[in-house]
């Protein structure tokens, strides 16, 4: 894939990733995702694909190798520029991560509220959309605590999905595990694409259920050295 | 678990406790400057006006209340307690030698200047400093921090800075609670027990005419600052990165250097004014 870092949404160049739980390789990465792709990476261990995301959204500067959002690398930017960069960017990611002193509706909204003057009651008419495709009657209440962890994974699929973003990050071995929400998962990133999102699902395994319904424009392999392309048939 | 051999050091020992004593020092040092610019940090994005978005706003009420109005029977009992056995005390010895005119000034002195500030500052750490403490110290190991940041969500911004002005807020309100309560107790039980004989307006006249200019501006600050610092020092609690460290030595640490942090505002005010 030739490198045209203008015209991608998401742009790894030759980036390493090392200090791997299971390899004793540094991969080198490279990845074009254009406007309105899907990507499906699929990443074995939880542990590098953590560290994929990280280097994705910035949150970790590559060794080697740069990593551009929109066109812009992440290390020639501040950490409050990135902070203000990353309100493009969806995540469904740690989806049994909440934080202890909002509530799951507060947790779900506040990236919303914080980052763009959308009344607040548009952002909850958006949510409640989005919780009924991911087959919730609507947006939990209560606290981490007092929420089935069913529930859970279906408001971390709306805090990512919401309002919308330029990229959205898949990476969470429940989400892998879910055949429930295959469907509307394969609906939400079609809906994504259509508005002209790139998604980047990193999955364990590409043969999972729910990376299954997904048609993906790329399908990568994270190996020994670097992404391998694969070819899947349904 | 993995055993290490220590390092040979061929130096004599005198030498060897300079530097250990210098390496402390450093380290000390370099930790007070970090503070330093944490709450200077904060104080600047403060007074941003950008900084104060909704999600940041509401939290800012939620810890103002827990702060202010749900320490209010602490206070009111802490009030009641000093009140009791500190005012009173100096009503009945004054009384006893015959010197009543000096109530007054005692009272602004200790209570105004030096107890009720120090006081507030425990009872801000003990009943909201604590709580904040446990609940930042889990951001980092519970992975929390982590999706804040993913979300483009400013820690500082987000669940530094609404914490720190609300503490200082809230250390205000509390004062002037205690400080009421205080003078309201002591000058009914010492008026039950026949100790004063002058009205309540007379009680107060007595006492904001000792007061000087000052003492209406330095020890509201003084509950200001102490209110903030407490905060920060509770929320370096974001800086737990796993369990190992555990949250038994967080409080216990935390508790020790918010101490600190309240005698030494109030030494330096004293100092300065």
């Amino acid at each position: 894939m030739a490198a045209r870092p203008g015209r991608s949404v998401l742009s790894l160049q030759g980036v390493a990733l090392a200090d791997r739980q299971f390899s004793a390789h540094t991969a080198r990465l490279d990845l074009e995702l254009p406007r309105g792709e899907v990507a499906l990476v699929q990443v074995e261990d939880e542990h590098d694909a953590a560290m994929l995301v990280d280097l994705c959204l910035g949150l970790a500067d590559p060794g080697a190798g740069q990593v551009r959002f929109l066109g812009v690398d992440w290390t020639t930017r501040t950490p409050r520029e990135r902070f203000h960069r990353r309100r493009r960017i969806g995540a469904v990611v740690q989806t049994d991560v909440w934080p202890s002193h909002m509530t799951v509706l507060e947790s779900v909204l506040v990236a919303r509220a914080y980052h763009f003057d959308q009344p607040q009651a548009e952002a909850i008419v958006d949510a409640t959309e989005l919780a009924r495709l991911f087959g919730l009657p609507g947006l939990p209440v209560g606290r981490r605590e007092t929420t089935p962890m069913r529930a859970l994974v279906r408001a971390a699929c709306v805090r990512g999905f919401l309002g919308s973003p330029d990229l959205i990050v898949v990476q969470d071995q429940v989400l892998d595990q879910s055949s429930e929400l295959a469907v509307p998962m394969a609906q939400a990133i079609s809906a994504a694409c259509d508005r002209g999102a790139t998604v980047l699902w990193i999955t364990a395994s590409l043969a999972t259920q729910a990376a299954q319904f997904v048609q993906p424009n790329h399908a990568f392999r994270l190996g020994d050295h670097g992404l391998m392309g694969v070819r899947r048939s349904r | 678990m993995i055993a290490r051999a220590r390092r040979y050091d061929p130096r004599p020992w005198p030498r060897r406790a300079l530097a250990a004593l210098g390496a402390a020092t450093i380290s000390g040092i370099g930790r007070l400057l970090l503070f330093v610019s944490f709450a200077t940090t904060v104080a600047v994005v403060a007074f941003r006006r950008e900084a104060w978005r909704g999600p940041v706003w509401l939290e800012f009420k939620r810890v103002l209340h827990e702060v202010a109005v749900r320490s209010l029977p602490t206070t009111v009992v802490t009030g009641m307690l000093v009140g009791f056995a500190l005012v009173t005390q100096a009503v009945y010895w004054l009384a006893l030698t015959g010197t009543t005119g000096l109530v007054g000034p005692v009272i602004v002195i200790l209570l105004i200047r030096e107890l009720v500030p120090i006081l507030v500052g425990l009872i801000v750490f003990g009943r909201s400093g604590t709580a904040t403490l446990i609940e930042l110290g889990e951001a980092q190991p519970k992975g929390w921090l982590r999706q804040l940041e993913i979300q483009g969500l400013d820690p500082l911004a987000l669940l530094v800075l609404p914490r720190a002005v609300a503490f200082a807020v809230g250390a205000f309100c509390l004062a002037t609670v205690l400080l009421c309560s205080t003078m309201l107790t002591s000058y009914f039980l010492a008026y039950s027990l026949e100790l004063i004989a002058y009205s309540i307006w007379d009680f107060a006249d007595a006492v904001l005419r000792s007061m000087k200019i000052q003492d209406f501006i330095v020890p509201p600050l003084k509950c200001i600052i102490i209110g903030y610092m407490v905060a920060l020092t509770c929320s370096t609690g974001l800086g737990r990165r796993d369990e190992s460290d555990e949250l038994q030595r967080l409080v216990p640490r935390g508790f020790v250097r918010s101490a600190l942090a309240i005698l030494l505002v109030n030494t330096l005010f004293d100092l300065v004014a």
